[in-house]
C-alpha cells in the first residue's frame, strides 16, 4: 500500500499551458522523495494530480496498480482517507479550533472520540502546538497554521504522505524537525513525497531528489548520485 | 470472492470501519444539525412556518373531505324519502303502506306522521299556527318518512320512491336525493381540490426546504471542500443536509398540525351551530394521533426530498483546488 507510478502523464491547462510533460516516474512503498525545481516548474501540479484534485490530460497515475484518475467517488474518498496531505494554502477551517481541525480526518473515518483525543493531542504535541489546541487558526501565525496542516496530515497515520512546501513559512530549526517527522513516517512504511525548493534542507536529508524544470523531469538522484 | 479476500485486494481499505462507525457519524451529524439550526433560530422558524402553511392547506382539506363523506351517512336526516298520503286516507292503509316499505331491504326505518301529529308539529313550530285555527278541516296530509339503510345508493333511493309512488292513496313522494347528491358532489370536488393542492403545496414545501438547505450548503462550502479533502464520502457530506431537510419538514408538520387545530377551534362554534340547526351533533373526525403522525412523516419525507434536491444541485460539482 503505497507504491506510486506516473505513466506518461501530461497536464495541459485550459489556456494551453503544459504544466507537466509526459512524466513517467515510480515511487517505492516506504520511500521518501523531494520534488524540487524553480517556481512554476510543476511541483504543485504533480502533487495535485496525485491527490486527485485535478485530472491529467493524458497518461495514468497508478497507486498500487490502480489508476486513481478513474476511480469512483466513493473509492476516491477511501483513497483520500489513506492519504495525508499538506497543502500550500493549508485549507484549515477558520471556525473550528486547532483541535477540531486536526481531528477532522479521524471524525470522518468514524473513530471513537476517546481515541481521537489521544491521537490529536499526540500529533499536536509533536508539532509543538498542544498549548494552542483551543485557538482558532486565525489567531495563529502562518508558520503555526502550517504546522496545524501538518498535524492534520499525519494524524490518520496515512499510507501516503504528500506535502506541498510544508516548511515554506518555518524557520530552519523547525523545518528540520518537521522533516524528521516525515522521515519517521517513511520508516514505518509510508511513501513520502515533499515538494520544496529549500535546497539546504533537501540536501541534508539524504533522500531521493527529483528535479522538475518546465514540466519535465530534469534530474533524479539519490544522496548526490545521479 | 469472500469479503475478507476482497478487502485484502482493496488497495485503500476504508479506514477504521466498524459497526458503530455509521452510528457515530449520525450522532455527530445530529448534534451539528441542532447546533446549526439553533444558531439560526429565526430563519429556521420561518422555514417551519412556510412548510407548515404549505402542509396545512391540503391536510385541512383532507380532514374536511373525510368529514363530508362521514356526513352523508352520519346525518340524522340520512338519505331517505317522504311519502305524503291523500287527505282522509284510512289509518289502516297508511300502516299497510308503512309495512310494505319497511319490509324492503333498502329501508332501515319508517316513521308515520298522522294528520293530527302533523298539525300539532306545525302549531309548535310555525308562527302561522293561529291561521290554521280559522280552517275547519286539517289541511295537512298524513305522511311517512322512510330512512335508507347505511350505504344505500342513489339508485336504491329511486327504486324505493318508484315503489312507493305506485301505491294507491299516495299523493306525493319526495326524495331527499338532492341533498345526498350535493354532499357527494361536494366531497368529490373537495377531494380533487385537496389532491391538486396537496401536490402543488407539497412541491412548494419541497422547494422551500431545498432553498433553505441550499443556503445552508452555501454557508459552509469551504468546510465541505475540506471535508472532501480529508476523505469524507459524498454520503457523509450530504448527511447533515438530509438532517436539516427532515428537521425542517418535521417542524413544518408540527406547525401544520397547530394551524389545523387552531382552525378547528375557530370553526367549532359556527359549525356546531350549523349542525345543531339540523338537530345534529356531529363530531369532527379524523384529527387523531394517526393523522398527526402521518402529517409529521409526510413533512419529514418532503423535507428530505427537498434536501436531496438541493444536495444534488449543489454538492455534485463541489470542486476542490
Ligand atoms: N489552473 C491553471 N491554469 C493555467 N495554468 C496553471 C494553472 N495552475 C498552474 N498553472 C501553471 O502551471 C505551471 C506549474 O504550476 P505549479 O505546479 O503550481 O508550479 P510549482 O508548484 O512548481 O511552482 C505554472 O506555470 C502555473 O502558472
Ligand atoms: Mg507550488
Amino acid at each position: 500500500m503505497g507504491h506510486i507510478e506516473f505513466h506518461q502523464v501530461t497536464k495541459r491547462f485550459d489556456n494551453g499551458h503544459e504544466a507537466l510533460k509526459d512524466i513517467s516516474v515510480e515511487f517505492d512503498e516506504g520511500s521518501m522523495t523531494f520534488l524540487t525545481g524553480h517556481s512554476g516548474a510543476g511541483k504543485s501540479t504533480f502533487l495535485k494530480l496525485l491527490m486527485c484534485l485535478d485530472q491529467p490530460s493524458r497518461g495514468q497515475i497508478l497507486v498500487n496498480g490502480v489508476n486513481v484518475t478513474q476511480i469512483s467517488p466513493r473509492r476516491l474518498a477511501y483513497y483520500r482517507q489513506n492519504l495525508g496531505a499538506v497543502y500550500q494554502d493549508h485549507h484549515l477551517l477558520a471556525h473550528r479550533t486547532v483541535f477540531d481541525n486536526v481531528a477532522l480526518p479521524l471524525r470522518v473515518s468514524g473513530m471513537r472520540e476517546k481515541d481521537i483525543v489521544r491521537r490529536v493531542r499526540a500529533a499536536l504535541s509533536r508539532v509543538g502546538l498542544l498549548p494552542k489546541e483551543q485557538l482558532f487558526p486565525g489567531h495563529l501565525s502562518t508558520g503555526e497554521q502550517q504546522r496545524v496542516g501538518i498535524a492534520r496530515a499525519v494524524v490518520p497515520r496515512p499510507k501516503i504522505l504528500l506535502a506541498d512546501e510544508p516548511t515554506g513559512n518555518l524557520d530552519p530549526e523547525l523545518s528540520q524537525d518537521i522533516m524528521h517527522l516525515f522521515e519517521q513516517f517513511k520508516q514505518v512504511g509510508t511513501t513520502v513525497i515533499i515538494a520544496s525548493h529549500d535546497h539546504d534542507l533537501i540536501e541534508s536529508m539524504n533522500s531521493r531528489i527529483i528535479e522538475l524544470g518546465n514540466g519535465s523531469i530534469v534530474g533524479d538522484r539519490i544522496d548526490g548520485h545521479v | 470472492m469472500t469479503r475478507k479476500a476482497k478487502l485484502r485486494k482493496d488497495p485503500w481499505p476504508r479506514v477504521h470501519t466498524g459497526p458503530l462507525t455509521w452510528w457515530r457519524d449520525h450522532r455527530r451529524v445530529a448534534g451539528e444539525t441542532v447546533h446549526f439550526v439553533s444558531a439560526r433560530l429565526g430563519a429556521s422558524l420561518l422555514v417551519w412556518l412556510l412548510v407548515g402553511i404549505a402542509l396545512a392547506l391540503p391536510a385541512g382539506l383532507f380532514l374536511l373531505q373525510i368529514n363530508l363523506a362521514g356526513m352523508t351517512t352520519a346525518w340524522e336526516g340520512r338519505p331517505g324519502l317522504s311519502v305524503y298520503f291523500d287527505l282522509g286516507l284510512a289509518e289502516a292503509e297508511i300502516t299497510a303502506a308503512a309495512e310494505a316499505l319497511g319490509s324492503r331491504s333498502e329501508i332501515s326505518s319508517v316513521k308515520i306522521t298522522t294528520q293530527a301529529e302533523a298539525l300539532q308539529e306545525f302549531q309548535t313550530y310555525s308562527s302561522l299556527a293561529n291561521a290554521l285555527d280559522l280552517l275547519a278541516e286539517n289541511p295537512l296530509p298524513a305522511s311517512l318518512r322512510a330512512t335508507l339503510r347505511d350505504g344505500a345508493s342513489l339508485m336504491d333511493l329511486e327504486l324505493v320512491a318508484e315503489f312507493a309512488g305506485r301505491r294507491a292513496g299516495v299523493s306525493e313522494v319526495v326524495m331527499e336525493k338532492t341533498w345526498l347528491q350535493r354532499v357527494t358532489d361536494i366531497t368529490r370536488v373537495v377531494s380533487r381540490l385537496g389532491l391538486m393542492l396537496g401536490v402543488l403545496f407539497g412541491l412548494a414545501a419541497v422547494l422551500v426546504t431545498a432553498t433553505s438547505v441550499r443556503l445552508a450548503i452555501e454557508a459552509r462550502l469551504e468546510e465541505l471542500r475540506v471535508l472532501k479533502l480529508v476523505g469524507a464520502t459524498d454520503r457523509q457530506i450530504r448527511r447533515p443536509y438530509l438532517y436539516f431537510g427532515a428537521f425542517y419538514g418535521l417542524g413544518g408538520g408540527m406547525i401544520a398540525a397547530m394551524l389545523i387545530s387552531l382552525c378547528l377551534v375557530i370553526i367549532e362554534t359556527p359549525l356546531t351551530h350549523l349542525l345543531g340547526s339540523y338537530g345534529q351533533n356531529l363530531e369532527m373526525s379524523g384529527f387523531d394521533p394517526k393523522f398527526l403522525a402521518v402529517l409529521l412523516v409526510v413533512g419529514g419525507i418532503l423535507g428530505i426530498a427537498g434536501a436531496l434536491l438541493a444536495a444534488r444541485q449543489r454538492l455534485a460539482d463541489l470542486e476542490i483546488n
